[in-house]
């Protein structure tokens, strides 16, 4: 039929209401039967009760809404406190710590493996520096004893150490460290901060320094040979908050000359001396006359208080650039070069040189060398 | 009535052609399940299921259940059932709003087309 032959404009709104209802109806029902049909799948193909729970189920799992729990009805931070035995080494250990110690326990996982080879290297530079009687014969004899230890300084508080500059665990580090007997010579501007530390950790396993976590040292615990030796290279200053003494070099900004001189004062008595910086210093090795002149030089007073100690410990060392009994000719060369120096004035108080610099080195290092070796 | 019948199916034809009846469909569904009908309808189903026993349950018992309380036998055609059902039960869950709307929508929709 055709739409013209009729026209619902002549239709009145009633009958155009019935129309529309019953065009909403058959809509209805077509949803109905299609509930239906959906109905009568689902329940032929058994996923219509797939829903529904049984009620023991649902009060088991119910959510839990009290102050504490969590809403499976946990207790937050349960596990904290409870410790779990380890199964290598049958102690008991905090659930929170355990995977840590395990890893230690049983000698797995990367911190592992690194500790065991900075422990070789360790070992290795151990054997060398206590090879040299007299530096433990020196350390043996204070006269000030701060409480220096021969033991090794854990390698716990080297890792704090480190933490600050780069991990100390790098595999970088422990092949530049380990490929020179013992000293590291780096010559990799990137690296050079860390390994000063590194290089300082190294010395202080075979060296009783006491380095702590931050970057400051312990004065309490260095004798008065490392102290020397410290001095010379570093600028040493006390901070007042830690009470540690500053390890930057002796033109550190942080410290006017003022305090370093009082801070040698304080340690080394009235002659101390504070070594500055003189670009004109000859690196070559110097002996007693040699440092006086030097110091007269640099308008402080001489180094006239050399105890036998200072050189005797000298000695061992080739460069013997102060009365204060441990610089190396390096450390000299502080002026611009900050943190290297540090490295040298301790090392060669223990005999075992590590040094740094960025200048080439070969003139005095190999000396050194030959003088340890 | 003839002019009805004849009105009505050809407005069921247009609605067709312009596929508004597809829309409208789509539209009451959406709407259906977002009020809730068909999680009531549902929950009845499930009793009734339940009652019938779920390996004899068949299209004509649910349909007969759903959707009105109208006289029904199996032996009915499918069709039949439908037209006899009254629709006072699931009609009844529908929320005015969506009959509203629909029907609205349906009125534009002849207005629309009226003078064809």
């Amino acid at each position: 039929m055709k739409m013209e032959e009729m026209s619902l404009s002549g239709l009145d709104n009633s009958k155009l209401e019935a129309i529309a209802q019953e065009i909403y109806t058959d809509l209805v029902e077509d949803s109905c039967l299609g509930f239906c049909f959906e109905v009568h799948r689902a329940v032929k193909c058994g996923y219509f009760f797939l829903d529904d729970t049984d009620p023991e189920s649902v009060k088991d799992f119910e959510i839990v809404d009290q102050p504490g729990l969590d809403i499976f009805g946990q207790v937050f931070n349960q596990w904290k406190s409870k410790e779990c035995v380890c199964p290598n080494c049958s102690r008991s250990i905090a659930a929170s710590r355990f995977a840590p110690h395990l890893e230690k326990c049983l000698g797995m996982g990367r911190n592992s493996s690194r500790i065991a080879n900075r422990r070789i290297a360790n070992s290795n530079n151990m054997n060398k520096s206590e090879s040299d009687q007299e530096d433990n014969d020196d350390i043996n004899d204070n006269d000030w004893s701060y409480g220096s230890e021969k033991k090794a300084k854990k390698r716990k508080s080297d890792k704090l150490w480190y933490l600050p500059f780069q991990n100390p665990n790098s595999p970088r580090r422990s092949k530049s460290l380990k490929h020179k007997n013992g000293f590291s010579v780096c010559t990799s501007a990137s690296n050079t901060l860390p390994l000063l530390f590194s290089s300082s950790g190294e010395l202080s396993n075979s060296d009783p320094f006491k380095y702590n976590s931050s970057s400051g040292i312990s004065y309490e615990a260095l004798g008065p040979e490392e102290l020397r030796s410290l001095l010379t290279t570093q600028c040493g200053v006390i901070s007042e908050h830690t009470k540690k003494m500053c390890t930057r070099s002796l033109r550190c900004p942080q410290h006017t000359d003022e305090q370093r001189r009082a801070v040698r004062v304080y340690f080394l008595g009235p002659s101390a001396v504070l070594p500055e910086v003189e670009s004109s210093l000859d690196n070559d090795s110097f002996d007693m006359t040699d440092s006086q002149a030097l110091i007269s030089r640099l308008q402080w007073d001489g180094s006239s208080d050399l105890s036998p100690s200072d050189s005797g410990s000298s000695k061992t060392s080739e460069n013997q650039g102060w009365g204060l009994g441990t610089n190396s000719s390096e450390s000299r060369k502080t002026k611009k070069k900050k943190s290297h120096l540090s490295l040298v004035g301790t090392a060669s108080s223990l005999g075992t040189n590590k040094k740094k610099k960025p200048k080439p080195p070969a003139p005095p290092t190999p000396s050194i060398y030959d003088d340890i070796n | 009535m003839n002019k009805d019948a004849q009105i009505r199916a050809a407005i069921n034809q247009k609605l067709i052609e312009t596929r508004e009846r597809e829309c409208l469909k789509e539209l009451l569904r959406a709407k259906l399940i977002e009020c809730g009908w068909k999680d009531q309808l549902k929950a009845h189903c499930k009793e009734v299921i339940k009652e019938k026993g779920l390996e004899h349950i068949t299209v004509d018992a649910l349909v007969a259940e759903i959707t009105p309380k109208g006289r029904v036998d199996s032996s009915m055609n499918f069709n039949t059932c439908l037209d006899s059902c009254s629709y006072h039960y699931n009609q009844a869950l529908v929320p005015d709003s969506v009959k509203k709307e629909l029907l609205q929508r349906i009125r534009t929709f002849l207005d629309q087309h009226a003078s064809l």
